[in-house]
């Protein structure tokens, strides 16, 4: 090898892209899409009823793709994440759950936020070298979840 | 020749790991910028002893024969 790069990724994109991350995020993560109505109507408080928030680091909508249903809801059990955006463009995410503590509710907020930077990043980094005549040769997901692949210059 | 060659590693928490491979010296800090351009920031980057191996200065001598007569 040649050299060796580490990089956090940056978010900055229209509302669609970072939806396909979060659809695909939410789908290796056994997640649920929701439509939004209906999560609204199953929206009540419990007493053990937590809610907490959190946002993906380093991530801004762009605005002027801004539109009246920029917001995405996935469930899992009875967690229910909503994928939105908040006023400075920052990709929010409005984790809810019954029986879990904060804590937790905090964690799974963190890993969903995670997981929508891994495929944002992930369609980001093909999209854009397929662009440019390269071909992924290898590509597989490990037991720790990261994905794995090998891309050469084609032709 | 050796097609210049990424082996990526997105880990769950969205953090990316590139090694470029197959080229060496300026064309592989091209990559690897261009790379970090596509993704976001670049926190560190490490480079590896076949990057040096496109500048090496190769020194090749000939010998002529000289005839005398």
């Amino acid at each position: 090898m040649s050299s060796v790069s580490v990089i956090s990724p940056v978010i900055i994109s229209a509302w669609p892209a970072v939806a396909a991350a979060v659809a695909g995020a939410a789908a290796s993560m056994g997640f649920n899409i929701t439509v939004p109505e209906l999560a609204a109507e199953n929206d009540h408080e419990g007493p053990r009823r937590r809610k907490v928030e959190t946002e993906v680091p380093n991530s801004e909508v762009l605005e002027e793709q801004l539109g009246s249903d920029e917001r995405i809801v996935i469930t899992r059990g009875n967690i229910e994440i909503v994928v939105g955006r908040d006023e400075r463009g920052a990709v929010t995410l409005c984790v809810t759950g019954e029986g879990q503590s904060k804590a937790e509710l905090e964690q799974i907020g963190q890993e969903v936020a995670g997981r929508i930077v891994q495929q944002f990043a992930y369609h980001r980094l093909v999209a854009e070298l397929i662009a440019r005549d390269y071909e992924v040769v290898e590509e597989s997901v490990q037991q720790d979840q990261s994905i794995q692949m090998r891309v050469r210059l084609g032709g | 020749m050796k097609k210049p060659t990424f082996d990526i590693r997105i880990d769950k928490s969205g953090k990316v790991t590139v090694k470029v491979s197959g080229v060496s010296g300026e064309e592989c800090m091209r990559l690897t910028d261009m790379i970090a351009e596509i993704v976001g920031k670049e926190e560190s980057r490490e480079l590896t002893p076949e990057y040096h191996a496109g500048g090496q200065v190769r020194i090749t001598t000939q010998t002529q024969a000289r005839v005398t007569r």
